[in-house]
């Protein structure tokens, strides 16, 4: 079946062809190898054809083409492969550009890379207000750049300013920005969209049917200076953003960068495609690339699961949760809840306690409607949906109660047993603990199959990740509705089996504690966290981590770590001695490792060598060592938790909990992804190496680790 | 007590529940109407765990009708987490607004055509806007349509020299009373009535002359309503919901803004007579201030009630309104009171507890010798007298001197403080009335479900 229908209509007495893209099967339009060919052909017949105009339109829901097919572009491993596959695509598009009637998109939809490539080719573009309406070019995200022209066309159309803005980001523009920028011209109800078409398209044949290529022009003098004689400045500025933003990690914005400044205004378009193309090749065979969308299927896996094996088991809709506790974590909770249209419930023993929650999610409202994002009457709407109340008042009304008090296991246990009683019995109550055993807690409930995890990580409103841990006794139904509801609220949910730490600060502990290590034995923390930073490419240092965490919490967390694994658990000196200054608890009470002022980052306190009995920092190891002992004491890790307790079923799951959880470099594709491209023989014997050498017994290779070594077995196959 | 044999179209109220009453420019005031609202009715309904999906309709009474939310009572509902499809509608009979939507309500559920109402009420008395004079909007209206720069130059000099006799008289004028330009106090605007121009306090003013109500008993009433408000704190605090006071909620409001501890009839004997400086007894001390504050009920048919396992606390027997003359409004209780006994069955002793709001403590104390007149029950055409209302059934935990007067929310703040109490008593009948500016009385007889 066609991927393509090619139909004539008659405005008037004029006959016009309309390109009709439905690709047969799917939900969405993509540009794949077959399509374009399809494509090819049409535009082969529309060359000679005598039509009056050609449209291009789609006939799937809300979705106009969704970009190429990315599948196809993760295949290509050789520069010369991608080079063939995009040059072609590169002159469908110049057909398209070229043909001898005028063009017109009509877009209703997303209208990602490719597909908005395929827009700007054409003469007109006229867009639907549905808020399904999503244009841009995201390339950039997947370590990629346009390559079917984008990086020419759009700097034409928009302008410098605005096209950087797009490509450099990879941001997709709702139909109203699109039109102030000028990437369309009109934009329309979806059911006015082809009877205005019909009309506009009369305008232009009765004016002599013009081909048009629109060239962006700027309003205003600051603004042609900035497209024209002082572009270069627009450049820097941009360059020096993205450094900022990738601190260098990511080379496809930097070459998208290179791409426009040197094709801008540029009048030899094969010259101008040529550029392109080379800087395509370049950034698509590399590693980054993959990882980049190895990265993009997991949290497009996690979109079509539900959380459990069993697909006919469908969660049940929370439409009131209950949040128990007001401090941080629950404020948060409720916050992000309400903003997706949740109504919340918060109840704490005092006004004060409830207050403070209150505040946090007004907060953060304000914050967006400072900033445009929502509006008063959003802002009304969602700060409505957050209550409060002292006693269980309105529970017998909650689906589903999120219990975030004092970690405290017989404390927990009771109040998880006396919220039972108060809800329906088909309620169900979720603890949001970090270190305690969700089975234990279990017992407190009366009906533990209406009981689970859900581990959301802090800020809850910045951490896109939730970890679900499933007891031994949670229902299917249980887990499929926590999955869902955690979706719901914008987050990326990963099914846990519980255990100390799950999955997450099961693997970030050794890391942290390394670091406490590396700490004593000479090394300075700025010189520690910023490898990692720099080198390694993570988003915070591991003592900057700390401090956010909270240094008494990963006492507390170690501790429970210990007590669970006394054989590979060290519990660095100096951590125990942190505790006992009640004034260096991190960034709650602005001192940890880090002086902060009002949560900001500052200095770091020279004096906490001398608290902690330290010389001045020798700086004895190099960044490598610091960087291979904290990521391959995690990787070390990770094979326990994989292969031996099963704590998740596949790698998968271990990459996008690190990513979305601990900010894990995206670019390395994950831990295991990162694992795989050093291979399991190196990360052992450099533990071999290190734990020697460094007398750390905690360091030896782990004995699923040794297996996945000699048997050279990588993570993904 | 003239018993009634239950019926499942008996109209019944669940629960109720009410924000805290802050004086006009306190703790409230920068809270909308429509949030007071909405943080009364979002209590109610977890507090009685409802099932939003089965309400029928949410009627609101309101007076000040904000500008922004004409509708107010859509606004409330729908920031209660009220669905879309269910219908709003707010109502106004001034004082007695939130009484108009519970026997709204009842009308409704009666009929049959409703089973499942939120009534109630919600009032921001500080937020009543001032208005820009006619003198002035014509000249912005000039200026809006002015077609050349001359037009347009001449308009806002006028405009100018408009807001200068403004500012002129703001300094010459009494600060009530009305001129071309000064800015039109809608709060004052309200509290006068509009067929016979007495501003509410003289209309008090000439039932305390023609009753005989001197200065020091008024006092003495209203020290008592504080007493009795003040020892009631932790009765009162059970129908109340805290109010959390954006944006820093640094403060929580949990208990009224009105009740003095400390009040005294020394401190109360040095107010001035307000509206008539000379001859007067009506002083600020002796009227309810006036005050923000929401209040809502839950109603239901006995059957609905029933089928969803509630424990009602009262059926409403029956109500009435009825008109007297505007100067005199503040009778009004001893007008609608013996029709809504008459319609209900019921004689004024078979009533064990009473709600008359406390306008101002004259028109209370005129009520009640009013009750007790034959002669008085002779001149509105019944036998006798309506029959006595006593003081120690009258308004046991304060009134509206102490607790304030949210006017469009005091109906229902009655109808609650009522039927708590009379729950508490195990009181059999009660009553709830009302004076209502503009010279209506309304009345309503509650039973006991216990």
């Amino acid at each position: 079946m066609a991927a393509i229908q090619l139909t004539t209509q008659k405005i008037g007495s004029n006959e016009i062809a309309v390109l009709t893209f439905d690709l047969p099967g799917e939900k969405v339009n993509k540009l794949s190898s077959s399509v374009m060919k399809e494509f090819q052909a049409h535009l082969e017949k529309l060359k000679t054809s005598s039509y009056k105009m050609v449209v291009i339109k789609s006939a799937k829901p809300r979705i106009f083409i969704a970009g190429a097919d990315i599948e196809e572009i993760r295949q290509l491993t050789t520069k010369e492969q991608v080079e063939a596959a995009v040059s072609g695509g590169q002159s469908i598009m110049n057909m398209l550009e070229d043909l001898p009637m005028p063009t017109m998109a009509l877009v209703n939809g997303a209208c990602a890379g490719g597909g908005c490539e395929l827009i700007l080719s054409c003469d007109y573009r006229i867009a639907s207000e549905d808020s399904s309406t999503r244009i841009g070019l995201p390339e950039t995200q997947l370590g990629i750049l346009p390559g079917f022209g984008g990086c020419i066309r759009l700097p034409r159309v928009v302008g410098l300013q605005a096209s950087l803005d797009v490509i450099l980001a990879g941001k997709l523009l709702n139909a109203k920005k699109a039109l102030k920028i000028g990437l369309v011209d009109y934009v329309v109800h979806p059911n006015l969209l082809e009877g205005f078409a019909a009309q506009q398209i009369e305008k232009i044949i009765a004016d002599g049917a013009k081909k048009r290529r629109k060239v962006f022009q700027p309003r205003g003098l600051v603004a042609k200076l900035l497209e024209g004689a002082l572009s270069g400045v627009v450049f820097s500025k941009a360059k020096e953003g993205v450094l900022k933003a990738t601190k260098g990690h990511y080379p496809a914005p930097l070459a998208a960068l290179d791409v426009i400044k040197k094709t801008y205004g540029m009048s030899d378009r094969a010259k101008a495609m040529s550029i392109e193309l080379q800087h395509f090749a370049e950034c698509a065979v590399t590693d980054i690339s993959k990882n980049l969308i190895h990265v993009f299927y997991l949290t497009e896996m996690v979109k079509k699961q539900t959380g459990v094996s069993d697909n006919n088991i469908k969660g049940k809709p929370v439409k009131h949760l209950g949040v128990l506790g007001a401090g941080t974590m629950g404020g948060g909770i409720a916050y992000v809840a309400a903003d997706k249209g949740v109504d919340v419930r918060v109840k704490d023993i005092s006004h004060d306690a409830n207050a403070k929650a209150l505040k946090h999610a007004r907060d953060l409202w304000a914050k967006l409607m400072k900033k445009k994002v929502i509006d008063n009457y959003q802002f009304t709407q969602k700060m409505s949906l957050v209550s409060t109340t002292v006693d269980f008042s309105g529970f017998k009304n909650i689906d589903l109660t999120v219990e975030a008090i004092v970690e405290n296991m017989d404390i927990k246990k009771k109040v998880i047993a006396q919220t039972a009683a108060e809800m329906r019995d088909d309620a169900i109550i979720v603890t949001n603990t970090s270190s305690l055993s969700v089975n234990e807690m279990s017992a407190g409930h009366p009906r533990p199959q209406y009981f689970a995890g859900m581990h959301f990580f802090s800020p809850v409103h910045k951490m896109p990740l939730v970890e679900v841990i499933r007891g031994e006794k949670s229902s299917d139904e249980t887990i499929a509705t926590v999955f869902e509801l955690a979706k719901k609220m914008g987050k990326m949910p990963v099914v846990v089996k519980d255990g100390p730490g799950f999955l997450v600060n099961r693997l970030l502990l050794p890391y942290m504690a390394e670091a406490a290590f590396l700490l004593s034995e000479g090394m300075s923390i700025e010189k520690v966290d910023k490898a990692y930073v720099h080198q390694f490419g993570m988003p915070m240092g591991p003592f900057e981590l700390m401090d956010s965490v909270g240094l008494d919490v990963c006492v507390k967390v170690l501790n429970i770590f210990k007590k669970a694994y006394p054989d590979r658990v060290e519990m660095p000196a100096l951590m125990e001695k942190l505790e006992k200054n009640k004034n260096r608890m991190g960034q709650k009470t602005n001192l940890g490792f880090y002086k902060y002022n009002d949560g900001r980052k500052g200095e770091v306190d020279q004096s906490v060598y001398t608290e902690l009995g330290l010389g001045n920092p020798t700086n004895p190891y190099s960044d490598q060592e610091c960087i291979e002992r904290g990521v391959f004491a995690m990787v070390n890790e990770c094979c326990l938790a994989l292969d031996q307790d099963k704590i998740v079923d596949t790698p998968n799951e271990v990459d996008l909990a690190m990513i979305m959880g601990t900010g894990f470099p995206p670019f390395r594709g994950g831990l295991t992804k990162y694992a795989d491209s050093v291979g399991a023989e190196y990360i052992k014997a450099q533990l071999d190496k290190y734990s020697s050498e460094r007398k750390a017994n905690r360091l030896k290779p782990s004995s699923k680790l040794v297996e996945r070594a000699s048997k050279k077995a990588k993570f993904y196959n | 007590m003239s018993s009634q044999p239950k019926s499942a179209r008996d109209v019944v109220i669940v629960e109720g529940v009410r924000t805290p009453f802050a004086k006009a420019g306190t703790k409230l005031k920068s809270v909308h109407a429509a949030q007071l609202g909405q943080s009364a009715l979002k209590e109610l309904i977890a507090r009685t765990n409802l099932d939003v999906d089965i309400v029928d309709e949410v009627i609101v009474g309101n007076t000040g009708s904000p500008s922004d939310a004409v509708n107010i009572s859509r606004v409330v509902a729908l920031n209660a987490g009220i669905p879309i499809k269910t219908s709003a509608v707010t109502v106004h009979r001034n004082c007695a607004s939130a009484l108009e939507s519970i026997t709204t309500g009842f009308e409704r559920i009666k009929s049959g055509t409703m089973d499942t109402v939120l009534a109630g009420g919600t009032e921001n008395m500080s937020q009543m806007p001032l208005l820009v004079p006619p003198a002035i909007t014509s000249i912005i209206e000039r200026l809006g349509s002015a077609k050349t720069a001359g037009a347009r130059l001449a308009a806002l000099w006028d405009w100018f020299k408009a807001d200068l006799s403004q500012i002129k008289e703001m300094v010459t004028t009494p600060p009530l009373s009305k001129t071309k330009y000064k800015p039109v106090i809608t709060l004052a605007e309200g509290l006068t009535d509009p067929f016979v121009g007495m501003n509410m306090g003289m209309t008090a003013e000439v039932i305390a002359k023609e009753f005989g109500i001197g200065r020091k008993e008024q006092d003495e009433y209203a020290l008592r309503s504080h007493q009795k408000a003040v020892a009631a704190k932790a009765k009162l605090a059970e129908e109340m919901t805290p109010f959390y006071l954006p944006p820093d909620y640094k403060e929580t409001v949990t208990e009224d803004v009105g009740p003095r501890d400390n009040q005294t009839m020394e401190a109360l004997a040095k107010l001035k007579p307000f509206f008539d400086k000379t001859t007067g007894s009506i002083t600020a001390g002796n009227s309810c201030p006036i005050t923000d504050g929401a209040a809502m009920v839950l109603m239901m048919s006995r059957e609905k009630a029933q089928a969803l396992g509630y424990k009602p606390l009262v059926r409403v027997r029956g109500y009435a309104f009825a008109g007297l003359e505007p100067e005199r409004m503040g009778m009004g209780p001893a007008y609608s009171t013996p029709i809504a006994l008459k319609r209900a069955g019921v004689t004024m002793k078979d009533i064990g507890l009473a709600e008359l709001n406390e306008a101002f403590a004259a028109q209370v104390m005129a009520c009640q010798k009013a009750f007790d007149s034959d002669e008085f029950g002779k001149k509105i055409g019944l036998s006798g007298k309506i029959g006595e209302l006593r003081s120690d059934i009258l308004n046991v935990n304060g009134g509206a001197i102490a607790l304030g007067h949210p006017v469009g929310a005091t109906g229902t703040r009655l109808v609650i403080t009522l039927m708590k109490e009379m729950r508490r008593r195990n009181v059999g009948l009660g009553l709830a009335t009302l004076c209502i500016g503009g010279g209506q009385g309304g009345s309503i007889i509650l039973e006991n479900e216990g």
